[in-house]
């Protein structure tokens, strides 16, 4: 069996690398979730909230705006937004190159699109749930933490566990600008120099991840679910 | 102070004066609240009956101020809502209990964190929490279910646990919305049993809106008739029986409910006695 010696081998020969691209992943998926699920989170809590019939109605102007402004940056394709921002991403990273130089576009990929994301699952919470908060005489702060987040919460752990999936591939293709991580390995290895076994492993390595997240959220999501 | 207090007494439990409110209904029509007085006096149950559309919705949820009115005065346990600030009504929401059709509870609570909620809400210290959701749930005869989830609780249960939550932070006031319209007419006479008890028990004033006569007949002491955002009668119900010659007794024969005046002879409310009519499906 030469070949799955071969690729034994390669796996053998490349492991300091894998581990160190699978650190640098981990390590932009930490930032970029991080900065999604409190900023992106909290545009999306206020979106909802300054939608028509919500309690911060009255600010409906935030609503237009924030809801222009997250649809402009959703209509970006990734990679275009990672090549335009890359002056800004210099002044914050003080590179451009490197894995906390592509957390930066993928944080601001993460942001927008997270807010979409809460703002639509905050959407299931019936309306009537709110009023009777709201004829409680709750708070909007209140109805935040009492209401929203209590009978929206499974919907907003699959809300993380989407997030999560879609921005381990993001971070692969941030690979493509030197970001490092699993998607710079297969470019290096699997693409620049045709090594398909490189490409196989990373490959199989990105679908562990997958399933491993959505196994976990799925199961999270059921588990505080008691609809 | 003393004579604020003592004067606050005798207020009446619900004071509308001249609310109106208007809106455009899905199809454009102008529909709403005409300029509306209404009195409830404490202690009292007081219905609220008309076809959909007559403005009784808009009428109950303007007494806690879920519809604000365009113009007049909401006076509740001799407070005019109106003139609150935001936190000043999120304080007298405090004191005025809802029910709801559709229950409107949260899922992912317990029953007992349910009842709970409004206390929470409103910053009491827990024990006194504890106290009060126990004293709700034994009232409404569902202790056994703190620690379950409403999904597991039958319509009724689950409009009982609603009444417990109402109820739990000791509310002057009770609105209730259309209460048993999602359940049987058994479930229903359950309810209004739990509902008497609670005016009687806790001296809670209730205003309930239906379009159902017999709710209104074996639960309440007296009935504002709306129609057109309006109200266009009010009669004396203690006594079970609806006087000949008022609207509503004409309304009952148009609709094909027999003798208005009698109540239905096996007492019970699914016995084909005409007062169950349903007067929004006899107008559809």
């Amino acid at each position: 069996m030469p070949e799955t010696t071969s690729l034994f081998d390669t796996l053998n020969e490349l492991l300091p690398e894998i581990l160190k691209a699978t650190g640098e992943t981990l390590l932009m998926m930490a930032i970029c979730l991080s900065a999604a699920i409190v900023i992106g989170g909290a545009l999306g809590l206020l979106v909802f909230l300054t939608s028509r019939g919500q309690s911060l109605e009255r600010f409906r102007a935030f609503n237009l705006v924030a809801n222009g402004v997250i649809n402009v940056v959703r209509s970006f394709p990734f990679i275009i937004l990672l090549v335009a921002i890359s002056p800004f991403t210099r002044v914050i990273a003080g590179t451009s190159i490197g894995p906390l130089a592509a957390s930066v576009p993928l944080s601001i990929a993460a942001i927008f699109y997270f807010a979409r994301l809460i703002e639509q699952t905050l959407r299931d919470v019936p309306r009537g749930v709110i009023e009777a908060a709201e004829a409680m005489g709750a708070s909007p702060l209140q109805i935040v933490r009492h209401v929203l987040l209590v009978e929206a919460r499974s919907g907003l752990v699959l809300a993380v566990t989407v997030l999560a999936v879609s921005f381990l591939s993001y971070s692969a293709v941030a690979g493509v600008v030197g970001g490092g991580g699993i998607g710079d390995l297969a470019i290096r290895y699997g693409y620049y120099r045709f090594q398909t076994d490189v490409m196989l492993i990373t490959i199989v390595l990105l679908v562990v991840l997958v399933q491993s997240i959505q196994f976990l959220g799925q199961w999270a999501a059921r588990h505080v679910d008691k609809r | 102070m003393s004579q604020t207090a003592s004067s606050i007494d005798t207020q009446p439990a619900i004071q509308l004066r001249g609310v109106s409110r208007r809106f455009a209904d899905p199809g454009g029509r102008t529909v709403g609240l005409q300029p509306t007085s209404l009195i409830v006096p404490r202690g009292e149950i007081h219905g609220i009956i008309g076809f959909s559309g007559a403005g009784k919705s808009t009428l109950l949820r303007i007494v806690n101020l879920l519809e604000r009115p365009d113009a007049g005065e909401v006076i509740v346990h001799g407070q005019d809502l109106t003139r609150l600030s935001a936190a000043g009504l999120r304080q007298a929401r405090h004191r005025i209990g809802m029910i709801f059709q559709h229950f409107n509870l949260l899922h992912n609570l317990t029953v007992a964190d349910n009842v709970a909620l409004p206390m929470r809400i409103a910053g009491e210290r827990p024990a006194r929490i504890a106290e009060r959701v126990k004293i709700c749930l034994d009232f409404v005869g569902l202790a056994e279910k703190a620690d379950v989830y409403p999904g597991r609780l039958s319509g009724g249960q689950k409009q009982r646990v609603a009444i417990a939550r109402a109820l739990a932070p000791e509310p002057h006031v009770l609105l209730a919305d259309e209460p048993t319209s999602a359940l049987d007419p058994r479930t229903t006479l359950d309810l209004l049993g739990v509902l008497a008890d609670a005016n009687r028990q806790f001296g809670v004033s209730i205003l309930l809106v239906s379009h159902e006569m017999e709710v209104i007949r074996r639960l309440c002491h007296r009935v504002s008739v709306m129609e057109g955002g309006r109200i266009v009668e009010q009669l004396d119900m203690a006594d079970g029986r609806i006087p000949e010659g008022s609207r509503l007794a004409s309304w009952l024969s148009d609709f094909g409910a027999g003798p208005a005046a009698s109540p239905s002879p096996s007492g019970r409310p699914d016995a084909g006695s005409g007062h169950h009519l349903a007067l929004e499906a006899a107008h559809a």
